[in-house]
Formats: structure tokens, C-alpha cells, sequence
């Protein structure tokens, strides 16, 4: 039975333009940092999770498991909390200083999201947010066909695994609360939008990389080709964001962690571009299959002339530098290659495109890249 | 087949907000004399012949020419009392000088006495009625109501559709049934518009969420209480089917969260999702709905308590800054 413990702290976020921003996260013990989003909590459909929620803020924090059924918190089933007969808390909440326990018993497997559900206006733009990954019943990853996301036969089996949650950033808010002045969402206007918690390009680093301790997750997508890549779309953020991967559609097979399927019938649809709403979540399969590519046969790229190609300051080439998928080729004098491997990559990225900005500033923001591989180890990719 | 007949005026009322009042303009039943937010709900059946009579207002009248329109509905016609058409027309949009003045054939309140519009309901569901004349203006004023077309049969126990949102078959039987109206009120707005003179809606900035017309904690208080005659507040008990009808009459989109329950959806915009071919209904804990957007979905709480429903779009959440309020309302399970 897995425990789950959560720290509600605060901390300073690393944007890629040199900010520096107050906020407030889960961390996973009372000596970890707050971090954005919070630890990923994986657990198993019918095994119950007890979460223990620490509060370190001067407010009351709650948590919230939208889709999971029964939640209780100290033992009772979860209420609504008033204080002077005006809402504090969407359910039972821990007080500063305090904790709270709640357990459920997660009736079905796929992708959710967990939140403060006190203050929520503030405490989760703040940050106190996180992704939930319920395993179905019979998951065994080393079986192929049971390597699944919501259960064999259900034409989920995927090969590799990724969570992306959205969020977004207005600074000066974020300094109100650090300074102890009211949280005013009618001043509310996002400068940053964040993949787990990063800004593009941090949002292309590995996990865990040392100078970001609040933001631990990439959000780097990397595969073969023909490989099923799952992707867990996670709306945390309170703004609906229009996302999608570039170079192949996916299929939607699950929308706030229900399976799209009604029996036998399989109801799950091929897509471009989903709307990742305010608390919703997406999952879906996504598969390169490019331009007939095979080991034997890489595909060539020809260099474009230099004037054409989008060299920007350091590293921020678009281009690769060498055929895809193949032999290395030169790479222009002051560019970075990304593709040391010789790797191929497709954005993916929000279409609002003022998001994929940070502070108005092109690249930044909610974007990422889709990386193919020749060869990849298969631990890349795992939850 | 009956004929459902409503004469219904527009008129300049007081909104009841949870720290204040102000104006709006709202549809009322004549003979109640008071204008209402939202508008009168219009219930038919299937095979019903609909007859809208928007009539002048003497006395409180909102002073300018206003209509109404039935997205969802087709073949609506018209005719006018005293002046003509005096034979049903189908409604068209309204042009003086080349100019587009309204969505469809309007009350002039300096001539005309009643504009008649009327259709079949031919589907079950939820639709929307609203002003189609300046209706960026008198939409956003209050001049938005909901219309509920029920399948034949729906209240006669033992028929295959009784108790159905769209009839047999379609997965839409409920126990309890609520209807949602989604929208947003800019309070400036709302004290600065004059009849006939041009407001600039790109000043438009709510600062009230509501359900109903109403915003939390009003949105939990019983029904005719005020201008707003419908609470939002629902109550059912373990294992019953809990049919939410929620339309989007605002600007603005909105995602309603069902209290951690994940729902059904059965209904989008009024098209079942489960045909005798097909059943592509399916769940979600939440619904994003843009602006005229319609959803059925159905709820079956399994544990007793009490929950909040809530727009996930938390700045939504508020009255004047402070949370809670604005998009929330209760559900109660016995
Ligand atoms: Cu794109
Ligand atoms: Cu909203």
C-alpha cells in the first residue's frame, strides 16, 4: 500500500531569462525542495494510497483527486470546510504546521491530476499542484501486452512514457504572495507558461539537472521510430492550452483518465492539436513512422544555405546540423547541435504561440521537442 | 402536439449580486410583470408548436429595439402585431441602409406591439434563447433564457422514455435533473449602459461568475429569491442518476468541474451520444464549454457528503477578488 508523503513548502523557480520566482510546491519530505509540479504519484488501480500532507505555509492547503472516488481524509469521507460559515476549503484541509491524511482507492487506472483545494485561485497557480499515474490491475511493463495504460486488450500498450503538465506564471503575483499582499486575480496576466514547471529550453534538459532543485522533471520526449509514445497530458494551470507534438498526430485514448472505449467499441480518435483544459487531463499514443526511414535507409538532409537557417544565440538552432537519423554531418561555425546521436526533432508546443514565449520573448514557454532516435536505451521513458 | 405559448416582455430590472445590485436587462412573463435572469424557462415536448410572443413594454421597457433568436432550432417564422408581416415569414436578419441592425426580425417598441415567433420543437434537449439585436450588449444585460425540449412520453411512468433526457435508448435516464446556465457579468458594464447609445465592449471585464445568474454563495440559496429565481444548489441521494444540463450563455469559456465525480456525457449541444448504432458516451470529470456550448452529463455520487461544482478556471471563483465565489454551486448526497 503505497504512502505518499507531501510536503507544502515554498521556494524559488528558475526561468530561463534569469528570473527568479517565488512560489509554492509539494516536496517529498520535510528536507526536499518544494518543487513545481509537485512528486509524481504513481500507484495502482484497486491498491489504496494514503497521502499525508505536511503544511509548512502560513495558510491552510488541502488535496484534491478529482476522478478518484471515495476520498476520505482522517478516516471520514472528505467535506467541504467553512470557517465562519464562509468556504475555506473544497475538502478537509491541514492546518499551518499541521497534516492531513487522506486515502482512496483508485477504481480506474489512467492519468489524473492532484491540487491544493483551498484558496485554489491562488494556492494552485502558486504551484501546489502535481500529476497522478494509476496503474491498470494487471500492468506487468516486462510483458508486452500488458505494458499498457489502461489495461490489456484495451490498444493502449505503449513503449515509452511521458507526463507534461501545463501551468502558467504571472510574476508580480507571485511577488504579492511573497510579500504578503492580496492575490488579485483580476490583475491575473501570465508572463510565463510552463511545461512541468520549465520554460522552454529548460523545458529540453534532463531531469533532475542540478541548478534547477525546484523543478525536477523534463519534459524532453524521446523514442524510435514506430515506437508508441504515450503522452499524459496534464491541464494544472487555470488557462486552456491548445498543444500538439509536430511530425505525426496522436491518438486520443483517454480524456480526465477515462478510457475511450464502451465495451467492445473502441471510441479513441486521431488528432492534431487537443485542448489540455483547466484540470483536464489527455492521454495519447503517438507514433513517428517517418518517410520510410530504416537503419539501413536514413534519410538525407541537405545543409540549407546559412542565411536561411535560423541561428540564433547559442544553442538555439533549430536545426540540426546533420542527417537525421543517419550519418553526422558539419555543423556551421557558432552552432550547438542537438543531435549529437544523430537523433531527429519535432516541436511540440502550445499554438497560443504568445506561450511559447517567456515574458514576449520567442523561444520560450510552453514548448518542448519530440527527439527520434536511431538507438535509445529502454530506460528512457520510464515514469 | 400541443401548442406551448409564452408571452414574454424585456424589461430593466435589478440583479442581486452577493454584495450589491445592479441593473440588467432580463426577459419576464407578462403577466408576473417582473424581468428575470436567466429568462422564463420554456418547457415542450417533442411535436410541440412553439409560440414566442415578445411583447412592447409600456412601462419599464429597456428602450431599444430587441428580438429574439433560437439557436438549435430551424424553421423558426415570424409575424408582427399591429403593423405586419400578418402571415407567418421565416425570421431573417434585419438591415437598414445596407447595415445589419439585428440577428433576426425584431420589436420595434416605438410601433410594433408583439413580434410572434414560432417553430416546432422537433429534438429533445437543451437550447438557448437570446436577444439577437445588439446582442453583444443585451446578451451580456441578461436578455438569455433556456429552453427544454422533453422526448414524447418523458412524464408518463411506464413509457419507454419517462424519465429521459432524449428518449429510450440513449442512456439520458435521470433521477434528478438540473439545468446550469454558465455566465459572467461586468459590473461597470452593467451600471454604464444607456438604450441606444453605443457601448465599447472591448472594455468588457467580468468581475461576477455565475451560475443561473447568480453568483456563490447565492448560487446555494432556494429558487425565487430574487431576480435570479433558480438556485443551483442539488440534492439526490446514493445511486441516483444526477442529470446536469449545463449551457453556456457567456463570452467567456468555462470549465465546469464536477466535484471529483467523473460524469457521463450524453449529450453534447443537444445530439445524444449514444445512437442505436453507437455508444460513444463517455466520462470526464470535467467540461470545457465555449460560449453556446450544451452538455448533458449524469452523475452517480456513491458516497454521501457534501460537494462543491466549480468552474476549474479558478480566477472564476471569486466576487470582487475574494474567493469563494463567482462559478460554484453544491451538490448533496443523502
Ligand atoms: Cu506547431
Ligand atoms: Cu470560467
Amino acid at each position: 500500500m503505497p504512502v505518499i508523503n507531501l510536503w507544502a513548502k515554498d521556494g524559488y523557480l528558475s526561468t530561463p531569462d534569469g528570473n527568479s520566482i517565488y512560489f509554492w510546491g509539494f516536496a517529498k519530505s520535510e528536507s526536499d525542495p518544494a518543487q513545481l509540479p509537485g512528486p509524481y504519484i504513481i500507484a495502482k488501480q484497486g491498491e489504496t494510497v494514503t497521502v499525508n500532507l505536511y503544511n509548512t505555509l502560513s495558510e491552510p492547503v488541502s488535496i484534491t483527486f478529482p476522478g478518484q472516488p471515495g476520498v476520505t481524509a482522517g478516516g471520514q469521507p472528505v467535506r467541504p470546510q467553512y470557517s465562519d460559515g464562509k468556504l475555506l476549503s473544497f475538502v478537509n484541509h491541514a492546518e499551518p504546521g499541521g497534516m492531513m491524511s487522506y486515502n482512496f482507492t483508485p477504481t480506474n487506472p489512467g492519468t489524473f491530476i492532484y491540487e491544493s483545494a483551498t484558496n485554489p485561485h491562488k494556492q494552485v497557480p502558486m504551484g501546489l499542484y502535481g500529476g497522478l499515474v494509476i496503474r491498470p490491475a494487471d500492468f506487468k511493463p516486462e510483458i508486452k501486452e500488458y505494458k499498457t495504460a489502461y489495461g490489456a486488450g484495451t490498444n493502449t500498450e505503449f513503449d515509452r512514457e511521458y507526463l507534461l503538465i501545463t501551468g502558467e506564471i504571472d510574476p508580480y503575483l507571485h511577488r504579492a504572495v511573497e510579500n504578503g499582499k492580496p492575490y488579485l486575480v483580476s490583475k491575473y496576466l501570465p508572463r510565463y507558461w510552463t511545461l512541468n514547471g520549465r520554460c522552454a529550453p529548460d523545458t529540453m534538459l534532463m531531469d533532475r539537472v542540478d541548478y534547477l532543485p525546484h523543478q525536477p522533471y523534463g519534459s524532453m520526449v524521446m523514442g524510435l521510430p514506430g515506437e508508441k509514445i504515450l503522452m499524459r497530458y496534464v491541464g494544472a494551470g487555470i488557462e486552456n492550452h491548445p498543444l500538439h507534438p509536430h511530425g505525426a498526430h496522436t491518438r486520443v485514448v483517454a480524456v480526465d483518465g477515462r478510457l475511450l472505449r464502451n465495451g467492445s467499441i473502441d471510441l479513441s480518435y486521431k488528432r492534431f492539436t487537443v485542448l489540455v483544459g483547466a484540470g483536464r487531463t489527455c492521454d495519447q499514443i503517438y507514433q513517428w513512422h517517418g518517410l520510410g526511414y530504416t537503419p539501413q535507409n536514413p534519410i538525407p538532409t541537405t545543409l540549407p544555405n546559412l542565411r536561411n537557417m535560423g541561428v540564433g544565440d547559442a544553442g538555439w538552432t533549430m536545426w540540426s546540423g546533420s542527417p537525421y537519423l543517419g550519418v553526422k554531418g558539419d555543423i556551421p561555425v557558432g552552432v550547438v547541435s542537438y543531435n549529437e546521436f544523430g537523433e531527429y526533432y519535432f516541436m511540440l508546443h502550445s499554438h497560443e504561440e504568445l506561450q511559447i514565449t517567456n515574458w514576449g520573448e520567442f523561444p520560450g514557454g510552453m514548448m518542448t521537442m519530440v527527439a527520434i532516435y536511431p538507438s535509445l536505451s529502454p530506460d528512457v521513458g520510464l515514469l | 402536439m400541443a401548442i406551448v405559448g409564452r408571452i414574454l416582455q424585456a424589461a430593466v430590472g435589478s440583479l442581486s449580486l452577493p454584495d450589491k445590485s445592479i441593473p440588467f436587462w432580463g426577459f419576464g412573463d407578462v403577466f408576473l410583470g417582473k424581468p428575470q435572469n436567466p429568462g422564463p424557462l420554456i418547457q415542450a415536448t417533442v411535436g410541440d408548436q412553439l409560440i414566442i410572443w415578445l411583447m412592447r413594454n409600456f412601462i419599464t421597457s429597456i428602450g431599444e429595439p430587441l428580438s429574439i433568436i433560437f439557436p438549435g432550432q430551424e424553421n423558426v417564422m415570424v409575424r408582427k402585431i399591429p403593423w405586419g408581416p400578418f402571415i407567418y415569414e421565416p425570421v431573417q436578419p434585419q438591415y437598414r441602409s445596407g447595415k445589419m441592425i439585428s440577428l433576426t426580425n425584431y420589436l420595434d417598441e416605438k410601433q410594433d406591439i408583439i413580434v410572434e415567433y414560432s417553430f416546432t420543437a422537433t429534438k429533445p434537449g437543451i437550447y438557448l434563447y437570446e436577444s439577437g439585436t445588439n446582442p453583444e450588449k443585451q446578451v451580456q444585460m441578461g436578455l438569455y433564457g433556456v429552453i427544454v425540449v422533453r422526448p414524447q412520453g418523458f412524464n408518463i411512468p411506464g413509457h419507454p422514455n419517462y424519465m429521459t433526457a432524449y428518449g429510450a435508448g440513449t442512456n439520458s435516464g435521470y433521477d434528478v435533473e438540473k439545468i446550469l446556465v454558465l455566465s459572467e457579468i461586468d459590473s461597470i458594464m452593467h451600471n454604464d449602459v444607456l438604450p441606444n447609445v453605443y457601448y465599447d465592449m472591448l472594455k468588457f471585464k467580468p468581475d461576477y461568475w455565475v451560475i443561473n445568474g447568480r453568483s456563490y454563495p447565492d448560487t446555494i440559496r432556494g429558487d425565487n429569491i430574487s431576480s435570479q429565481p433558480y438556485g443551483s444548489q442539488i440534492n439526490c441521494r446514493v445511486g441516483q442518476r444526477v442529470l446536469l444540463r449545463i449551457i453556456n450563455a457567456g463570452f467567456q469559456n468555462h470549465t465546469f468541474y464536477l466535484g471529483g465525480f467523473a460524469g457521463r456525457i450524453v449529450a453534447e449541444d443537444s445530439f445524444p451520444l449514444k445512437t442505436r448504432s453507437l455508444d460513444a458516451t463517455y466520462e470526464k470529470t470535467g467540461v470545457t464549454l465555449g460560449s453556446g456550448q450544451r452538455i448533458d452529463i449524469i452523475l452517480t455520487p456513491t458516497t454521501p457528503g457534501e460537494y462543491c461544482l466549480y468552474d476549474r478556471e479558478y480566477h472564476h471563483l471569486v466576487n470582487k477578488d475574494q474567493f469563494p465565489g463567482g462559478m460554484m454551486t453544491r451538490i448533496t448526497v443523502m
